[in-house]
């Protein structure tokens, strides 16, 4: 393991919030870096560019929304937005601003790390590595556009795959109603979240011991769907039962 | 029997058809039918009186004619009771006195008798009719008195703009027998109540001019092409106009027209006047303080969601990262410790997104965002969100094959589910099954949780929907606020659904129903287009 640390700025006013972020990181192997503004945040993202940014929305110069737009004008650096208690239309509207995902407050660190994670992942694959997506018992073989389920080969519609191809793109990662149906349907049935909802549930029921309980492909409540690949850091509730 | 129809002013939305009646009927029922009655009664008189013996008779003419003179002066007034009056002294003449059957008085003393009997037969008319008059006024006033006191009292108990044009509305309902709008212009140009945009353009117009204070008090407007008259009258006190009073009086003749916009400016200025007494202002002020009140409200919300979440961020945050460092990780004891605060920082959450509910719910913040959601995708999703909270009992799920999707919000649903989890969770022992069933009607889709606990009385499930309401035999050993199933009561409305709870009583169990509305287009249907 002899990869550079990844450096990652934590936006937030709140000293107690950074000091735990920090530690986190820290423990995780990354270099981090502190704003407690606006102002500092984009100075700090603009000179020493970092790998990856944490922007708490409470900020007291700026929203935190008019700071991702700001990056997001001239960076594709991931960015991952803490919340208090957000509103569903909000998260769908940061995430549509170019956000790659969300988590809101309270939550814990290993959450954090696993969206962390993903949105490197996306962030720094290039075309040479791996075009296999692997969540758990499932392998999905972008190239070849092959799916397989505990290494037997599993027989998707073309509509399927499509979703299964842009969830995968995104591993661990949030994608929007609005985009899944824009890369499904491109163009007709573009608003009509019933077909999306009906071809998820026909993909569970190809890909999921229990279609009644997904543990792959995660529905996130008004906002979208992600294909979850860490399971150590699912909830305990998925535990239960 | 037409004539008897009390003459009720009957001003219809389409008024011209109710027109023809009007007029003639009034005027044969109040003047001709009681002219045509004291005739009767004088008749009447006369038949029974030449029945008797002719001494008798003439003895008793003069006090017997009285009898429908009386008669006709409380019953129909001054002129019937002159008519029978005259008619009672020619028929006293003609049939009794000499010479019969002439109008002809040869014995003077007979002559004064009749005309004795004028006089006094017309003066205790007039004092009979007066009378009546005035007990009639006195009953219409103890009937507006009646009606304003029920007035000012619906006006006290009302909180919003809304409730207040509803109140007036009714009175004047009452007081027209045919409704009548009250415009109140709200602050963005709109009106209350909504359906006064029925009304005609020119009138919204013109109403809107008089609540922004332009223009005289009163107006009338006439709608040529839907052949309607409008009467307008500012209610205004201190200078301020407070709303409009608008009714439709119909089209008719010159003369009906003019005598129903008497009757009505009659009311219309009676009610102008008890708005301004009652102190209308007053009124609306106080209504607008009841939502400077909601907007305090929603501000305790942010900051309730900011000052109380931001510390519980930081220490479930650190817990965290406690727990996975290694030195941690690997003692015992610590991370007992650090297990200890995590768990008690996701009870506090729970008791913070509660209160947050709850204050929403008050605020009247609640505005669901409807979408199509997969039933099986909001009841785990409530699972999981209560994951600790069930992490005692046995969750079992059973959904039913081709489930419709639900129109609904599916934040809000989930969170109604969440609560009673909880609950079911809270009130049954660790171990103990809760049973999850999703199954489809017709139009709807139930999600039924079912446990094996405590159960509920029939005495504890009047007062289950009230907010804070705890049963006083768990108030010791389960900890809660009793906000949980109100919670899910409302955000369940709000979704257009229902929610109803049925127990055998204590001790065994609660079933909770919550029923959603589905979509149409089955699945199948769905699944064709999907694929397209």
């Amino acid at each position: 393991m002899s990869k550079p640390a990844n450096v990652v700025l934590l936006i937030d006013d709140e000293p107690k919030i950074r000091r735990f972020l920090r530690a986190g990181f820290e423990l995780n192997g990354f270099v981090v870096l502190e704003a407690e503004n606006a102002a500092e945040a984009l100075k700090i993202a603009t000179f020493s560019p970092p790998d990856l940014i944490v922007l708490d929305l409470n900020l007291p110069d700026l929203h935190g929304a008019e700071v991702l737009e700001r990056i997001r004008a001239w960076s594709n650096v991931p960015i991952i937005i803490l919340s208090v208690a957000a509103g569903e239309d909000d998260k769908v509207r940061l995430l549509q601003a170019g956000a790659d995902d969300y988590v809101v407050k309270p939550f814990g660190m290993a959450e954090l790390l696993a969206r962390s994670e993903a949105a490197l992942r996306r962030y720094f694959k290039s075309a040479t590595e791996n075009p296999v997506v692997v969540a758990g018992p499932l392998s999905v073989d972008l190239v070849t556009r092959t799916v397989s389920l505990n290494k037997t080969l599993v027989r998707l519609t073309r509509k399927e795959y499509r979703l299964l191809h842009v969830l995968a793109m995104h591993v661990g990662l949030v994608v929007t109603h609005d985009q899944l149906l824009k890369e499904i349907w491109s163009g007709n049935q573009r608003d009509n979240i019933q077909y999306l909802r009906i071809l998820v549930r026909k993909l569970r029921q190809k890909i999921e011991t229990d279609p009644n309980q997904p543990r792959l492909l995660i529905t996130e409540s008004g906002v979208g769907y992600r294909l979850q690949n860490r399971f150590d850091a699912v909830p305990v509730a998925d535990r239960v039962s | 029997m037409a004539i008897m129809r009390p003459n009720r002013i009957e001003l219809g939305r389409t008024g011209a058809t109710t027109l023809r009646e009007f007029a003639p009927h009034s005027f044969v029922r109040r003047t001709v039918v009681p002219l045509l009655l004291s005739l009767l009664s004088i008749g009447l008189v006369t038949a029974a009186l030449l029945a008797v013996d002719v001494n008798v008779a003439t003895m008793l003419v003069p006090l017997a004619y009285l009898i429908p003179v009386m008669l006709a002066a409380t019953r129909w007034g001054i002129w019937p009771a002159i008519l029978a009056s005259v008619a009672g002294m020619a028929a006293a003449d003609w049939f009794f006195f000499a010479p019969i059957y002439s109008f002809r008085v040869d014995d003077p003393s007979e002559a004064v008798d009749l005309l004795l009997f004028l006089i006094v037969s017309l003066v205790s008319s007039n004092l009979a009719s007066r009378l009546r008059k005035e007990t009639e006024t006195l009953r219409q006033r103890e009937q507006e008195m009646h009606a304003l006191y029920e007035f000012s009292r619906r006006l006290a108990a009302c909180f919003t703009i809304a409730d207040l044009v509803a109140a007036i509305q009714r009175h004047l309902e009452l007081a027209f027998g045919h409704p009548a709008t009250f415009f109140v212009a709200t602050a963005d140009g709109h009106f209350e109540p909504s359906e006064a945009r029925f009304a005609p353009p020119d009138v919204q117009t013109t109403a809107a001019a008089m609540n922004a204070g332009v223009g005289p008090l009163a107006r009338t407007i006439v709608d040529e092409r839907r052949r309607e008259i409008w009467l307008l009258r500012a209610i205004s006190s201190d200078g301020s106009v407070h709303g409009v009073i608008a009714i439709n009086i119909g089209i008719g003749s010159q003369q009906t027209i003019e005598a129903r916009t008497m009757r009505i400016e009659a009311v219309l200025d009676e009610t102008a006047l008890a708005l301004q007494r009652l102190d209308i202002g007053k009124a609306m002020e106080s209504a607008r303080l009841h939502l400077q009140a909601q907007l305090l409200r929603d501000a305790f919300h942010g900051t309730l969601s900011h000052e109380l979440c931001s510390p519980l961020a930081a220490i479930k945050g650190s817990a965290s990262v406690l727990e996975s460092v290694p030195a941690v990780r690997e003692d015992a004891r610590t991370r007992a410790l650090v297990d200890a605060i995590s768990e008690e920082t996701a009870q506090l959450d729970g008791y913070i997104q509660n209160l947050l509910s709850a204050t929403r719910v008050t605020a009247g913040g609640l505005s669901p965002r409807l979408e199509w959601a997969d039933p099986r995708d909001i009841v785990n999703g409530a699972i999981k969100q209560r994951g600790r909270r069930l992490a005692a009992h046995r969750i079992e799920t059973a959904f039913a094959d081709e489930l419709p999707l639900i129109h609904v919000d599916s934040g809000l649903v989930e969170e109604a589910c969440g609560q009673i989890l909880e609950n079911a969770a809270k009130y049954s022992p660790s171990g103990s099954i809760i049973a999850i069933e999703v199954r489809s009607e017709p139009g709807h889709v139930v999600v039924q949780v079912c446990d094996q606990g405590v159960g509920i009385t029939p005495d504890e499930q009047q007062k289950l929907g009230h907010r804070s309401f705890r049963s006083a035999r768990h108030q010791t050993s389960v900890p809660g606020s009793g906000l949980g199933f109100w919670i899910a009561t409302t955000f369940v409305q709000a979704n257009g659904g229902t929610l109803s709870v049925q127990s055998r009583g204590a001790g065994q169990g609660t079933t909770v129903s919550i029923s959603l509305p589905a979509s149409a287009s089955s699945t199948c249907e769905l699944t064709a287009s999907a694929n397209e």
